[in-house]
């Protein structure tokens, strides 16, 4: 199964969250409020969903074109079934680190933020 | 009356839609627009994002293999130095694909102007060096030879750029806006049919071709490239069959698949054309041991470009096609 980096899995993350609405300008927001305080380029955003989609774990299709784009069409991004797949294997590996941090650093003391 | 929407203004937009790379212009130049505050915000986000699209389309378009065969073709007529001046190039061309076919004025106007070009060339040679001639064993007859070579190029080259055209929008297939499942998996399901048989089939020819480089007594790496397309193409893992999924899933298989056999075909195209090539730097290698360098690399600039105009000329008309189906493939909805 597809391994993934720390920054797909955010955006990977930012898409699942968006659902319908996950398009550039909403996944990048997405994506800055989720790496909070790390600033994210836009650019960074596109590379990263170009990799994935090549990957086959998001696939794309432009919608319909809209005034408030200058009459161009949104490219709308949805997470595939591998996609998802890898996204819960992180998920999994996440849960078990803070497991053993918290214990490391102290039981309930310590809380990721 | 409905107040018009502000957005960049048009010189600006302009210069920003030239920098994006046309196969992510759609959704990154609609993502600048929409969040649009003032030119200077639109300037630096623009800045800021092209550098990482331009950069990400290199990687999607990069055909290794093409490019190599690429590279070897301009280092055998021009040497190292252009080489290493011409790989970046060859690379961002690849990001700047067009996602449509050339117009037919265009590919006209490119073949007009290629061969323009090669007859203003050898007229040069031929006024620079006629007294050059006899000592560099290019003889008078030679010269006129080529000379009306270039000058019936024109009309060649402009039929055959008119002829790929005209064949490809005899069969553009998936012409509609709305599509089911069901038919959408049988357009992809008939493409992995005749994706496989094609393979099989040029794979089965490059072999043959490979065991007729022996007896013409080809370059051994040339036939040894030959040998392993046509092992590649017979072992390919193309799907048999479309797997199950929903539309979204089906369409984004197609279009991977689509763009995949592309990538396949272009670098083929320039394997084909690499004997003929190879063969014709010879040739003229040898016609013309003495004459100076210039002259013959001249001879074989003119010879390579008009060679790799065809071959681009085959590769930009198929990939447009291929394009422009992926594009019809993005906009289609699920009936």
């Amino acid at each position: 199964m597809e391994s993934l980096g720390q920054f797909e899995q955010i955006v990977l993350t930012a898409i699942l969250a968006l659902d319908d609405n996950a398009y550039g300008v909403t996944i990048h927001a997405k994506v800055e409020e989720l790496s909070h305080p790390k600033k994210v380029a836009r650019g960074a955003v596109y590379a990263t969903l170009d990799r994935m989609e090549d990957k086959a774990l998001i696939s794309s299709w432009l919608s319909e074109p809209t005034r408030e784009r200058g009459g161009r069409s949104r490219r709308h991004y949805r997470l595939e079934k591998s996609g998802e797949k890898a996204l819960k294997e992180s998920a999994r590996t996440a849960q078990r680190l803070i497991e053993t941090i918290t214990r490391s650093l102290g039981g309930l003391a310590w809380k990721p933020r | 009356m409905e107040a018009a929407l502000s957005g960049p203004p048009e010189w600006l937009e302009r210069m920003v839609l030239f920098a994006i790379p046309p196969a992510a212009r759609e959704g990154v130049a609609g993502d600048l627009w929409e969040t649009y505050q003032n030119p200077g915000q639109y300037a630096v986000e623009a800045l800021q994002t092209v550098p990482f699209v331009v950069w990400s389309q290199i990687r999607r378009n990069l055909n290794l293999p093409a490019l190599i065969l690429q590279s070897a073709l301009i280092f055998l007529c021009f040497g190292g130095p252009v080489t290493l001046m011409a790989l970046p190039l060859l690379m961002l061309r690849e990001a700047y694909r067009p996602v449509t076919r050339p117009s037919p004025r265009r590919a006209i106007r490119e073949a007009i102007l290629l061969s323009c070009g090669a007859m203003v060339l050898l007229l040069l040679i031929m006024s620079v060096h006629s007294p050059f001639h006899v000592r560099a064993g290019v003889d008078s007859f030679t010269w006129l030879s080529l000379f009306l070579a270039a000058l019936f190029l024109s009309p060649f080259l402009c039929l055959f750029r008119a002829g790929l055209i005209m064949q490809g929008d005899r069969r553009m297939p998936l012409a509609a806006d709305n599509l089911s499942k069901d038919a959408l998996a049988g357009a992809y399901q008939t493409f992995l049919k005749t994706a496989f048989c094609r393979n099989v089939l040029e794979g089965t020819a490059l072999a043959f071709a490979a065991i007729a480089g022996f007896f013409f007594t080809w370059n051994v790496l040339l036939i040894g490239l030959f040998v392993l397309a046509a092992v590649y193409l017979l072992l390919d893992t193309i799907p048999r069959v479309a797997s199950a999924g929903d539309f979204v899933s089906l369409r984004a298989q197609y279009q991977r698949e689509l763009l995949r056999q592309e990538q396949l075909r272009r670098a083929l195209r320039w394997l084909w054309f690499a004997p003929v090539l190879v063969t014709l730097q010879a040739r003229l290698a040898i016609t013309a041991t003495d004459a100076q360098d210039m002259v013959i690399a001249l001879l074989n600039g003119v010879a390579a470009a008009i060679l790799c105009f065809l071959v681009a000329a085959l590769n930009r008309e198929f990939g447009g096609r291929v394009q422009e189906q992926i594009g019809v493939l993005d906009r289609m909805r699920e009936s």
